[in-house]
């Protein structure tokens, strides 16, 4: 058991990575605060099930861009499961709009949600593991914070942020013993990209842009994830760790394994 | 290189990096636009030096953080000048501020100015440039797009969004023969490093060449970008520090 008594804060519990998170972890012993947009009713089974395995649960419902409800959040929690060990912020808003385009209100409902949120976290998290001088942050976050869309910039920008905060945290919470790391995330099998774009072809025939042309799942993404929470990884911080399958090193589209 | 006779916007051109590219775009001939926003007096003095030298400029007050500025400051720019080549986005907030440090509300300032501000500064321009099939598109960024800071996480992820800010912009843009690129600075000298008469035996530590950067720096760097002959270079993002990075 590798996360035996540690306490995991899933930010968006809700959704495919954030229910792939919560039972790979469950596996291994940890506890979770997770923030769910439902407040836990979408995802009751699953719930139940961590729980019968052991894992203690505390749910939560939190604007995350707002340092007040986070604040609350981390207090209640702390007083339910104990302080945070391990930070996985999953936030992924998309929404397609284009440089010329885009109106304010979308592009800072993108911001918040995905970078705001991960400063607020990472802010409140961090008092946490400082004081106990321990931690794990994950970022999942995108290709997408080096290679454009083409559909939807106020994503892109909100993952290079994200990606700047982690080397940031690497350093401040390094040196309290805290190991920061972002996961660069490609197209999974379980949810088509959602980035139309007349600008870019970079999602057309993507499955064969994987080399091996097998798509990685949200099963995958977790186990990147245990691994970056476990304490064989002490020595990973401040990594971009892309996952891909090497779609982004695609090239030339002649030679995909097309069959 | 053929900055003669274009009009150029530069933001944040009351101070330091700002001030040297409107002063070396006027001097090659561009009208010029100085932005200001809070150093009202540093952007008179850049006026009075591109006086000095012949050149030609208006000065213009906006607060970047607010669209309804930028469009106005814009439309002002446009109204004067006719139409718009050259736009240096430049004006940036660095609050020095560390992670405990930061809250929503300088967060917010910082993210308003340095990305919300950079964006809408360029969709207010590429009407303009759109309408001409041509323009230039330069946005300053700093070296801590991809080195971190370590005194101010806030200002490095504002340049971070900026990196993807012009990467998408770029392609977004390439179809209307408006190029995006980004410089990335590191130590200029503005007043908080001093380059000095003398080469000091601790600047080598830092800088290969033993100095910080000059405003000229970057101006002639932004004076090559906005010429003609960079058409094909776009979504590039050119770091300008002496090597620094790479000690």
């Amino acid at each position: 058991m590798k996360l035996k008594e540690k306490v995991v804060f899933i930010t968006e519990a809700d959704t495919g990575s954030g229910t792939a998170f919560l039972h790979r972890l469950a596996l291994e012993g940890a506890h979770f605060i997770l923030n769910s947009a439902s407040g836990g009713s979408e995802i009751a089974e699953n719930l139940d099930r961590v729980r019968r395995g052991g894992s203690n649960v505390f749910v939560a419902n939190a604007d995350l861009s707002r340092s007040i409800e986070v604040n609350d959040l981390f207090r209640e929690a702390e007083q339910a499961v104990g302080t945070v060990d391990v930070l996985i912020h999953n936030a992924d808003l998309v929404k397609p709009a284009l440089v010329e385009t885009c109106d304010e209100e979308t592009f800072l409902a993108v911001m918040n949600a995905n970078a705001k949120s991960a400063f607020i976290c990472t802010q409140a998290a961090g008092r946490q593991m400082r004081a106990k001088q321990s931690g794990k942050i994950i970022y999942v976050t995108s290709i997408h914070a080096e290679k454009p869309t083409g559909s939807s910039f106020a994503y892109s920008a909100s993952k290079g942020a994200v990606k700047m905060l982690a080397r940031e945290a690497a350093l401040i919470l390094g040196r309290s013993g805290v190991n920061v790391n972002t996961i660069e995330l490609g197209p999974l099998e379980e949810d088509a990209p959602p980035f139309p774009s007349r600008l870019t072809t970079i999602y057309d025939d993507y499955r064969y842009k994987v080399p091996d042309a097998v798509l990685g799942t949200y099963g995958d993404l977790a186990e990147l994830a245990l691994y970056l929470a476990s304490d064989g990884a002490r020595y990973v911080n401040g990594a971009d760790i892309r996952l891909d399958g090497g779609f982004l090193m695609h090239y030339s589209d002649r030679k995909m394994k097309k069959v | 290189m053929t900055i003669s006779g274009k009009n150029a916007i530069v933001t944040g051109a009351g101070t330091g990096i700002g001030r040297g590219v409107a002063l070396e775009l006027a001097k090659r001939g561009a009208s010029v636009a100085v932005h200001y926003n809070s150093s009202e007096a540093g952007a008179f003095q850049t006026k009075r030096l591109i006086d000095e030298a012949g050149g030609s400029c208006i000065t213009v007050k906006a607060n970047v953080a607010s669209k309804e500025e930028i469009d106005r400051m814009v439309e002002t720019v446009a109204d004067r000048f006719g139409r718009i080549d050259i736009l240096v986005s430049n004006a940036a907030l660095q609050l020095n501020l560390d992670l405990f440090g930061h809250d929503d509300d300088t967060y917010d300032r910082t993210m308003n100015t340095n990305v919300k501000g950079y964006w809408q500064t360029i969709q207010a321009v590429v009407p303009h440039m759109k309408s001409r099939n041509h323009g230039r598109i330069i946005l300053v960024s700093s070296v801590h797009s991809k080195r971190p800071t370590d005194f101010d996480p806030i200002y490095a992820m504002s340049k971070g969004a900026i990196r993807m800010l012009g990467r998408e912009s770029a392609i977004e843009l390439a179809g209307y023969g408006i190029t995006v690129n980004m410089i990335e600075p590191g130590a200029i000298d503005v007043g908080k490093f001093r380059t000095g008469s003398a080469q000091s035996p601790e600047l080598f530590k830092k800088f290969p060449g033993g100095r910080v950067g000059l405003p000229s720096d970057v101006a002639e760097l932004v004076c090559y970008i906005a010429g003609d002959a960079t058409s094909f270079m776009t979504g590039t993002a050119i770091r300008l520090d002496g090597a620094s990075m790479l000690l």
